[in-house]
């Protein structure tokens, strides 16, 4: 029992969506993405997420699609190592292990058994692409220590190379060259673009590349905002290049079309531009999608694009540029100044979202619910734009009101500050604007804060600024008319540099005044329910002071550099975090007694920016003492670099993997009339299969495949699926009729069918050939010599398949 | 067959549209609609999560729905079982959903992958599916029909399991019983099975019309003391079509008794019941039931033994339209489906249509036995198309908030001095105050009277306007008089305007400067006269702060940038045109000001007082050269910053006088103004 409720930190959301391009699945149904150490599945229909690929140790850094088998996915770690997954079931297949800290990953169609890989070797700026020879095992972990190198000084994004024309060719660029090698030719060549200091090629960089699918076309993004057509880069004289320029700024990412014949690219401008037929004035544009584009991709079936936003969302959009789905993680572009808030009335966190923004975010379902759009004027992304930031928010105790705080300061001596009361309205379900105040202080305001007295009906909202003010506001009762007056309440204190100052809220006089020779104070809460009597401080200089307000004198101090100081609402506890070279740690202490309830050493090895306590819907029971003070109300903390972690006793298998217990549902879809077609014909071919196995020889009778074939033409097209799964198909069904002319072909004929259909519906391919396929071998060789060239190619593949259903008939 | 129609053409078929919300966290909510469509919405933001239409849609109708416990995921292809599985995603997910169909198929939907997830349909119903459970361990899924069967079905293999005859007529209504062992139907009677033998353990007299929900209400029995063997002495509920009585039934040991324990009533037939399971004897059952009228109703009861009267709710909660203007009276919006959060202090409800319902979370803590909820969907009913996708949501900003800005009373208040203080010298300063309005009535009647005499030139007629239209309060003779753009005419107007019309006159234009920009310029220009002109008049006033509090606000506001210069600007400014201006009224003073004069009585000291020393100080300041005047008055060109500092001025020491002590004014009488400018030009 006490095994089990060991507390740990456990990420509960935030993570990063954006750090690479999304993959798409090969029939567009689901999109991967990496996130942190994991790999997220999400459906392009109903952004959910579907599963979590997890096994890595470090950074996830490059998703590819097995080239050869459409329903499994490599992808690359820092911790080096290649996995490879089944993303439909969510099962890790193989371990490869590389050894080096990898960095990229690229596949390609063309060499079948290696992948490509971004290492650096000797010096931390020195990248090589080398492909690695995946060896085949039947094992789960294989070591692949197999490098051959490619390419050397290169960029270690991804982004900075491309893979051309199914695998002819490499192109990848850095600073001012772009250098293309050709597998075939083994050679290199190099093309440089002028990096003169002048104005005019000051911003020749290359930004990013990519390759025509079809066509010797590279292209390229340049930080100046040009695209870069080249052509015949084969010949290092002859080369040709043209000019596409409609992005003002750097080009972040470029994209082809499957079929070719358009270009994708997007950068700051947040502007999704589609260039048809690689000409200038073939212009499509999707605008206004948020954030800057950082990554673009194109799903294989050519239906779907999506783009990653620097806000940490993906926006799936169709072919004809609409956007059809946003992927959205908690959003990070902006700082947090607000800090983390919990509404009372939704119970959502509610922190910085996009600029100008409040995000609102469901910690139970991990999900962002909406952005409330607080400025109301057009973002407009661009360098070095001031913008109005959103700086400082408030709740009223039971959410009816919330007040907003932006600013903008271009210059030291214009402050523009506005101070926004929102009342929530019952009746429409939404804030709607009370009281705007312009300037509402002199300088920036420095904390905000309503009076969170429970029995006060009149709202009360104290400002406090940099101008060594404090202002009250009250609701005054004629209207909706804020009024000023000066006072404060028994709950609040300000405190100056290194004062700390009481106020009566009832008569508005100066209560008490602390003074401490300590530094600056940092923060200040008051104790809560039995507490109440006792007064926190935080200094910058790394002491913890509590005062006891009916003494007025202090009542013990500790030395603690605290960053983080957050008050429990539901009980007399207080979290405050430290941070030292070594870590944060986490203290929870009452006021009353300076010894503290709970430590927990190195809860992240950054520094912890926020942090909140959120009242649980229902109380856990934990019996141990230590664990307490998490039965009521749950701690979530937000680190320098935005990853949302909270402390949690459950392991993480039963966090996040209850596989053990799962009751898995099967797929069963039986009834389509198409369904109907094809179950016929594949059940008739597997009872001529099992007839075949006990070499009962049956002449096939031609005429017997014919009804299925044209019942498969004559069937209404709304009811067909894509052309591309019914083409094989169709065209084993005619392979069928035509060659089961000699009754001993039959079986082996109709075997290979049957596996040639497996491969297209589950791509099975196990690797475990070696074990299996001796029971055929001996059948396979016979025709062998009797089948064409490409017939045997194809029977090399189904070597591969698994076979164990054999056995089993 | 009553396909087709779907639940809508039956009389006997339940009211209310199938909906539910999804378990443990209330996530999402479910709603399988008339038109085919299922649509799916998040509760925590009223956003429609996803839309699915099945392709039998038409024919087949959803006629009830069930969310799968939330362990219960979609898998997908049967094979790959041997292989070790590392990870599978979170586990709180809910995924599938379970549609029955008026033809008798049931649909797995997964919510996760917006697609159908399989079709059970073999050996299972041929008639309408009444009511599907989910196991709650072990994924089974027991359906009933109108072809009176029970099945269950193994979704693991999407296969039925067991088949059995559950009554005579139609199956309407199926529950399990919370230790997963028993399977309660209601077709004619309702029968409590056990699950294992498919056998009949208990009966129980049901209702007359078909059964529309069951529902167990306790997970222990009310006496602990004996043992207990997962189903004896639990309660269960049971509603019905066209019933205003919710019946509870408890399970005996003994086999004899087979009617209701007690019951509720409603008032109308109930569409959607929610309760909260009581885990021991002290923990009332709280029961929500949204009824075919659209109210909810709230119970709440510690089951214990009999009651013969049926009890009523403790709380019903309606919803209506605010009704805009006068007419139109406010409309009752229906309650499609209420949901206890897990928390079991507040309720999720679900209202307006179908097509586009509302979810709130309305938390119960009142005590009154009704509540009646005033809530504006008129703007829900546009398809919120752009909100869908981006998530944004724009807060309302509208005319009628208030903008604040730094000089509109209500930005900030005066500072106020210490209250006992204040008290006194304000009971002091009543008659003073009094005095001042008998003064402006005399004044006015002096007024009056002289106009009618009199035909006065244009510039002399200009402050007999002014004065009157202050008086009155007349915007148009106001507006005639103020937007003047002429200097001097404003000089000659101040000059001649008569002193107690000096208050209400910087009253109107603060009230003008606080409007448009356009008009603002031409009001500094005004205020700025006064002020010159005025200035030793204004500062003999006594209750100036809270008369010009917010004139002073609003100048301190404005001339916040290079203030000290604007400062020293505004002083010598002041001390430069009153010198000019006293010379020019030495040679034309006003006759109407003294003929005023002569009918003061009490407050003619102070003022009389303050004129010498008026004139004495313009005496002082008559050695002045002239050069400085001249490039003083060049300056004077500059605009409105300097003109509003004099003022600024002028209340920063005002203030500070207040704020010492008030009453030392009052034994100074003059103003501190005048003195403090004297020295500095000596």
């Amino acid at each position: 029992m006490v095994e089990q409720e060991r507390v740990r930190v456990v990420r509960c959301g935030g993570s990063e969506l954006n750090f690479r391009r999304a993959v798409f699945s090969a029939d567009s149904k689901y999109i991967f993405c990496v996130s942190g150490d994991f790999v997220k599945v999400y459906s392009t229909a109903t952004e959910e997420c579907v599963h979590i690929l997890q096994g890595h140790r470090n950074l996830v850094t490059g998703i590819q699609l097995n080239p050869n088998n459409h329903l499994q996915l490599y992808s690359c770690s820092f911790d080096g190592t290649i996995k490879l997954w089944d993303y439909v079931d969510g099962i890790l297949i193989k371990t490869f292990i590389v050894g080096h800290k990898l960095h990229a990953l690229f596949t390609v169609a063309r060499a079948e058994d290696s992948v490509f890989v971004t290492i650096n070797k000797e010096k931390p700026d020195i990248f090589q692409l080398v492909s690695v020879k995946l060896p085949k095992s039947s094992s789960q972990e294989i070591e692949s220590k197999e490098l051959s190198f490619v390419l050397d000084y290169i960029n270690q994004s991804p982004k900075y190379i491309a893979f051309g024309n199914e695998g002819e060719y490499v192109a990848a660029v850095r600073d001012f060259y772009l250098s293309v090698y050709f597998f075939k030719k083994k050679t290199t060549s190099r093309f440089t673009l002028s990096s003169s200091r002048n104005k005019k090629h000051a911003k020749n960089n290359f930004t990013c590349v990519a390759c025509h699918p079809k066509e010797d076309c590279i292209a390229t993004g340049h930080k100046d905002g040009k695209i870069r057509l080249w052509r015949n880069f084969d010949d290092d004289k002859k080369y040709t290049y043209t000019c596409l320029h409609w992005h003002h700024d750097m080009v972040m990412d470029l994209a082809f079309s499957v079929t070719g014949t358009s270009l994708l690219s997007g950068g700051r401008e947040s502007v999704l531009v589609e260039w048809r037929d690689a000409a200038e004035k073939n212009k499509e544009f999707l605008p206004r999608l948020g954030a800057t584009i950082e990554h673009i991709s194109v799903s294989p079936a050519g239906d779907l694009f999506c783009t990653s936003h620097s806000d940490n969302k993906i926006i799936v959009i169709h072919r004809n540029l609409e956007a059809s789905a946003v992927i959205q993680g908690l959003v990070k572009d902006s700082n947090i100044f607000t800090g983390l808030m919990i509404d009372p009335r939704t119970k959502a966190l509610v922190l910085n979202g996009k600029p100008g923004h409040l995000q609102f975010y469901s910690l139970q379902s991990d999900k962002q619910l909406y952005n409330l759009d607080i400025v109301q004027q057009e973002y407009i992304n661009d360098y070095g734009l001031i913008q109005i930031e959103l700086t400082k928010a408030a709740f009223g105790c039971y959410g009816n009101w919330l007040a907003t705080v932006e600013q903008r300061q271009e210059k030291e001596t214009e402050l523009e500050l506005q101070m926004k009361l929102w009342m929530y309205n019952k009746k429409t379900q939404g804030f709607v604007l009370n009281t705007k105040v312009n300037m509402p202080h002199e300088d920036h305001i420095t904390a905000l804060c309503f009076c969170n007295a429970e029995k006060s009906e009149n709202p009360t909202l104290v400002t406090a600024s940099k101008d060594g003010h404090f202002k009250v506001w009250i609701l005054t009762d004629d209207s909706d008319i804020y009024k000023k007056a000066v006072g404060w309440t028994c709950d609040f204190v300000v405190s100056f540099e290194e004062i700390v100052t009481i106020w009566d809220s009832e008569t508005w006089e100066l209560k008490c005044t602390f003074c401490q020779r300590a530094g600056k104070i940092r923060h200040l809460c008051f104790g809560r329910l039995t507490c109440s009597k006792y007064l926190l401080g935080a200094t910058e200089n790394g002491i913890l002071c509590c005062w006891n307000l009916l003494s007025c004198a202090l009542e013990w101090s500790a030395k603690l550099n605290v960053r983080v100081m957050e008050p429990d609402l539901n009980s007399e506890n207080i979290a405050a975090i430290s941070h030292s070279s070594m870590g944060s740690d986490l203290f929870v202490f009452k006021p009353s007694e300076p010894r503290p309830l709970y430590i927990q050493k190195n809860i992240s090895r950054e520094e912890v920016q926020w942090g909140v306590f959120v009242p649980r819907d229902v109380p856990e029971s934990f019996t141990s003492e230590a664990y307490q003070w998490l039965n009521r109300s749950q701690f979530y903390f937000l680190t320098k670099s935005q990853s949302l972690l909270t402390l949690s006793t459950k392991s993480p298998e039963e966090k996040l993997t209850p596989t053990s217990k799962q009751l898995l549902a099967e797929e069963s879809l039986p009834t389509t009339p198409f369904y109907f077609i094809l179950g016929k014909h594949r059940q008739q071919q597997d009872e001529k299969l099992n007839a075949a196995l006990e070499n009962e020889l049956v002449q096939l009778p031609l005429t017997e495949n014919i009804p299925a074939i044209s019942e498969l033409l004559h069937t209404p097209a709304h009811v067909l699926p894509s052309a591309s799964f019914l083409c094989s198909m169709f065209v084993n069904s005619l392979l069928l009729s035509k060659e089961s002319k000699s009754a001993e072909e039959i079986p082996d004929d109709v075997d290979m069918e049957e596996e040639k259909e497996r491969d297209d519906s589950d791509e099975e391919n196990d690797f475990t050939e070696k074990v299996q396929d001796t029971d055929n071998t001996d059948l396979g060789e016979d025709i062998i010599h009797q089948l064409s060239k490409s017939e045997e190619k194809e029977l090399r593949k189904f070597r591969k398949v698994d076979y164990s259903w054999i056995t089993a008939l | 067959m009553a396909a087709g129609g779907g639940g809508v053409a039956d009389p006997l078929s339940p009211a209310g549209v199938p909906c539910a919300f999804s378990p443990q966290s209330q996530a999402y909510f479910a709603l399988a609609s008339t038109d085919g469509h299922l649509r799916v919405w998040e509760t925590a933001n009223n956003r429609l999560h996803q839309e699915y239409v099945p392709s039998a849609h038409l024919s087949g109708t959803c006629t009830c729905l069930a969310w799968a416990p939330a362990r219960l995921q979609a898998k997908e292809t049967p094979q790959r079982k041997k292989r070790k599985s590392e990870a599978i995603g979170t586990s709180n997910q809910t995924d599938l959903l379970a549609l029955g169909t008026a033809v008798g198929s049931i649909l797995l939907y997964s919510t996760v992958k917006g697609e159908l997830h399989s079709k059970l349909i073999s050996g299972g119903h041929d008639n309408k599916v009444n009511c599907i459970q989910w196991h709650q361990d072990n994924g089974y899924l027991y359906s009933c029909s109108d072809d009176k069967h029970i099945v269950e079905w193994n979704t693991q293999t999407c296969k039925v399991k067991c088949k059995w005859k559950g009554d005579n007529s139609s199956v309407s209504s199926l529950c399990i019983s919370p230790d997963g062992k028993m399977l309660l139907s209601a077709g004619r009677t309702i029968k409590l099975w056990v699950l294992e033998t498919k056998e009949i353990y208990r009966h129980f007299t049901g209702h007359a019309t078909p059964v529309s929900s069951l529902l167990f209400t306790t997970i222990r029995p009310p006496n602990e003391s004996q043992p207990f063997d997962g189903i004896t002495g639990l309660y269960f509920l049971s509603g019905a079509v066209h019933d205003r009585l919710l019946n509870v039934w408890q399970v005996r040991s003994e086999n004899k008794e087979k009617n209701a324990v007690m019951s509720f009533t409603v008032t109308d037939e109930p569409v959607y019941i929610d309760l909260t399971l009581s885990e021991n004897k002290e923990e009332p059952v709280k029961l929500a039931v949204v009824c075919k009228d659209g109210q909810v109703h709230l119970f709440e009861h510690i089951l214990n033994g009999y009651c013969k009267k049926p009890l009523t709710s403790n709380c019903t909660i309606q919803i209506a339209t605010p009704g805009k203007g006068k007419k139109s009276t406010p409309k009752p919006i229906p309650i499609l489906a209420a949901g206890f959060c897990s928390d079991k202090m507040s309720l999720l409800l679900v209202y307006g249509n179908w097509f586009q319902p509302t979810i709130e979370r309305v938390a119960l803590n009142s005590k009154e036995s009704h509540v009646c909820l005033v809530r504006d969907i008129s703007n829900c009913w546009a398809p919120k198309v752009e909100t869908a996708i981006t998530k944004v949501r724009t807060p309302v900003m509208n005319s009628e908030a208030k903008v604040l800005v730094p000089g509109i009373p209500g930005h900030q208040a005066a500072i106020k001095p210490a209250l006992p203080q204040t008290e006194e010298i304000e009971n002091k300063r009543k008659l003073g105050e009094n005095e001042v309005s008998i003064e402006e009535r005399l004044g006015a009647l002096d007024i009056d009277t002289r106009k009618e005499k009199d035909d006065l030139p244009q510039t002399n007629s200009f402050p007999v306007l002014l004065a009157q239209g202050l008086e009155s309060n007349d915007f148009e003779m106001l507006n005639k008089v103020l937007q003047t753009r002429n200097l001097n005419l404003i000089k000659r107007t101040v000059l001649r305007m008569p002193l107690h019309a000096v208050i209400p006159l910087l009253q109107e234009l603060t009230k003008r400067l606080q409007g448009h920009p356009n008009s603002a310029v031409l009001m500094v220009q005004w205020l700025k006269c006064v002020l010159t002109v005025h200035a030793s008049y204004l500062s003999t006033l006594p209750d100036l702060v809270p008369q010009l509090g917010t004139l002073y606000q609003l100048m301190e506001s404005r001339v916040k940038t290079f203030q000290k210069l604007s400062h020293l600007h505004g002083k010598l400014i002041l001390l430069i045109t009153q010198v000019t201006a006293s010379e020019k009224t030495k040679g034309t003073t006003c006759p109407a000001q003294k003929a005023k004069l002569v009918y003061e009585e009490e407050s003619s000291e102070e003022e009389s007082d303050d004129e010498i020393a008026d004139k004495d100080s313009d005496e002082n300041w008559d050695e002045e050269d002239e050069e400085e005047k001249e490039s003083i008055k060049d300056e004077d060109v500059d605009e409105e910053n300097e003109e509003e500092d004099e003022d600024t001025e002028e209340k920063d020491e005002e203030n500070g006088e207040d704020r010492d002590v008030a009453s030392e004014k009052e034994l100074n009488g003059d103003s501190d103004l005048d003195p403090e400018n004297e020295s500095e030009e000596e």
